[in-house]
């Protein structure tokens, strides 16, 4: 298929600080004619040397932290900024849906908005004419929309915007964090109607989102971007990965920067927290996993004064904090009344449940009766769980975080019985 | 430059939109609505007469007030269509971060917005035409073209001044400035026949008379306002000899201009 969009060697330089006015103009002028040196404004590249091809119904997600570079290479697509250097083409009509409603104007009503920004899409008038009650259905406005927007909600007004933009008919759409508008109920509707644009509609999408479980399910090919570079360019669920574990590092480091912020409450003094970590067998520390094998965590304690009842909860969940099980000691596992000394808690999980990919724990400890929290974090030990060897990864299913044991069986049905 | 002109007619809908937008919005919750438009004309009329009163200009055959008004109609055409122009690539910062269309189209939007406010106030020196029993003949058909020279001319100030008030805000500082002062070597409280009188018959500044009064004549509003008095009012055909001068200067700068934008154009987001 043809190539929609070919992005060859991008760069894109911005000058830090601003524009200097007259005083400094003049500073300057006096600083080169009496030979000191010139101070001159930073150089900062936001993109370099990105190369993108994307070819015609590809769906192509971009993801990377913030200040990655995402939003400057749309503006480049969308034609909004040019490239300090290296070239961007895009063959088609593009529908930029960078902000949702960038165009709505607050004194206008609905149906004013709806033309207005519908102009300022390029979609022709009597086009907006035939769309305008899908529009405004789709928007769930059809009472409003003779009222100024500036006495809307804010989730009317996103609605509206985003509305319009997706009924624009293009060939590529642009689409920047605009999923996250309105309630549950609507993002539904919107992930819905992006769904259809993409696959029934066979349209050519870009979209930045920070939403990886969105990202890794509309998109076929994720791109990662990394202080204006591209880190990693291949199917969704590698790159999100790979996002996750790097985002993981990040979190790690800022936490040892911290220290220990994340211990809550305040009776550390009765018990301390002094690590956590992932053994294997012989007990050294790991982080890595094998699916369904066994996986045993370390928990060293630092009791300070006499405590009963004591509490340990574990949690596994996802780098992005969607939590998947926990357990606890709670009824299962008393040790009595614990006299001041170090304690090591052995937790182990036979059959580690999840799919490959990586995974975070948390953990809760309290004591007392009623309980009272000690301590509480979350994003501990992060674990990379992959296949052990015999281990099919075709078998596995990709999706999900846990496999779905079941049985199947087929039988014939007998049409005059039924 | 033929290709942006069809680029333009491209986006006729999207400046016929952004303009009903700007005129719908500015009048939207002022009770008297449109009407605002025609207040400055007539206002700035009533003044220049109480101020002839006491310092008096020869108006000629025609009567003051209609003779001011019908300068004061594209004065302000050209004054508020530049100042329109030159804030509105600022002024629609959000739009040139979010979506792309050619810029110019901002500029000529802020243009046919003041062409509908033109419009009406064409309607006040129609019914001043009836009261001064002045009909217009044949000549009138003129109109159009001055206008549409007119507009080139706010677009030469419009397309550097937008694009240098992208980078350097002082543009739109000093713009009031200096449209007062233009003002004031304009033909707008005193007829240019003025002008013509002191330096042309009188020499009245020596041996650089004349060329002062093609220095003068330089000004496009000079020509401007005095054949829209004379075609209307008058019912004379335009007089070449005042209007060259500023017609040679607007189609040597448009497309310096034009170009100057068009190469501005392509920072303005990152700068903005």
């Amino acid at each position: 298929m043809s190539s929609i969009v070919e992005v060859d060697h991008l760069y894109k330089e911005y000058r830090l600080g601003q524009i200097a006015g007259i005083r400094g103009t003049a500073a300057r002028a006096f600083g080169k004619l009496s030979g000191r040196p010139v101070k001159e404004r930073e150089r900062f590249y936001a993109l370099q040397d990105i190369n993108l091809h994307i070819s015609s119904g590809e769906v192509v997600g971009i993801i990377g932290s913030n200040g990655a570079g995402k939003s400057t290479l749309l503006k480049h697509l969308a034609n909004i900024t040019q490239p300090t250097s290296g070239s961007v083409s895009v063959h088609g009509s593009v529908a930029p849906l960078i902000e949702v409603g960038a165009g709505i104007n607050p004194e206008l009503t609905g149906r004013e908005n709806i033309f207005l920004n519908s102009a300022i899409l390029g979609i022709p008038k009597a086009r907006t004419r035939e769309q305008l009650d899908g529009i405004i259905e789709f928007a769930e406005i059809e009472q409003f929309i003779d009222t100024p927007v500036k006495r809307y909600s804010s989730g009317m007004q996103v609605r509206l915007g985003f509305a319009i933009a997706t009924s624009m008919d293009a060939d590529l759409l642009i689409v920047d964090e605009v999923l996250a508008v309105g309630d549950i109920a609507f993002q539904r509707k919107c992930f819905d109607r992006m769904e259809e644009l993409i696959k029934r509609q066979g349209k050519t999408v870009i979209l930045v989102s920070h939403n990886l479980r969105q990202v890794e399910r509309l998109c076929s090919r994720v791109v990662l971007l990394d202080r204006g570079q591209v880190v990693a360019d291949d199917d969704a669920r590698t790159v999100c990965n790979l996002f996750y574990q790097r985002s993981d590092e990040k979190i790690k480091q800022s936490v040892a920067r911290q220290g220990a912020n994340n211990q809550l409450g305040g009776d550390a003094d009765q018990i301390q927290v002094l690590g956590v970590k992932l053994v294997d067998a012989e007990g050294v520390a790991t982080d890595q996993v094998d699916y369904d094998g066994t996986t045993r965590i370390a928990i060293d304690l630092r009791i300070r004064a006499a405590t009963d009842n004591l509490i340990v909860g574990l949690g596994v969940h996802t780098t992005d904090l969607l939590y998947l099980a926990s357990t606890d000691t709670e009824g299962e596992f008393s040790p009595g009344t614990l006299e001041p000394g170090d304690y090591r808690m052995h937790a182990r999980v036979q059959h580690f449940p999840f799919l490959p990919g990586v995974y975070s724990f948390r953990l809760a400890v309290s004591h007392g009766s009623p309980p009272s929290m000690a301590y509480y974090a979350e994003n501990l030990c992060p674990v990379t769980v992959g296949f052990a060897d015999g281990q099919s990864r075709a078998r596995n299913g990709e999706f999900g975080f846990v496999p779905l044991p079941t049985e199947w069986a087929l039988s014939q049905v007998d049409q005059d019985q039924d | 430059m033929i290709k942006s002109i069809q680029g333009l007619y491209h986006y006729r809908e999207l400046i016929g939109a952004l303009a009903w937008k700007n005129i719908s919005v500015r009048y939207k919750q002022a009770y008297l609505g449109i009407a605002w438009a025609v207040l400055k004309p007539v206002v700035l009329m009533l003044i220049f007469t109480v101020v002839k009163g006491f310092v008096g200009i020869e108006s000629g055959d025609v009567p003051y007030p209609i003779l001011t008004f019908a300068a004061l109609l594209p004065w302000i055409f050209f004054q508020e269509s530049a100042s329109e122009g030159i804030n509105s690539v600022t002024g629609n910062a959000p739009l040139i971060k979010k979506i792309y269309f050619p810029r110019e189209v901002f500029p000529l939007t802020a243009m046919v917005t003041k062409t509908v406010e033109l419009a009406i106030s064409f309607l006040i020196l129609a019914a001043m035409m009836v009261y001064y029993q002045m009909l217009p003949t044949a000549q009138a058909l003129w109109v159009p073209l001055i206008i549409g020279y007119t507009m080139l001319v706010a677009l030469v100030v419009s397309f550097f001044g937008a694009a240098m008030n992208v980078y350097y805000r002082d543009v739109g500082q000093m713009l009031p400035v200096v449209l007062s002062l233009l003002m004031y070597t304009s033909p707008v409280i005193y007829p240019l026949s003025l002008v013509r009188e002191k330096l042309v018959v009188q020499q009245a500044a020596g041996d650089w008379s004349d060329r002062l009064y093609t220095l003068y004549l330089c000004n496009p509003l000079a020509g401007i306002i005095d054949n829209f008095q004379r075609v209307l009012l008058k019912g004379l055909p335009p007089d070449w000899s005042t209007l060259s001068p500023g017609l040679v200067l607007t189609l040597l700068l448009l497309p310096l201009s034009y170009l100057f934008f068009k190469r501005a154009e392509a920072w303005f987001a990152d700068v903005i």
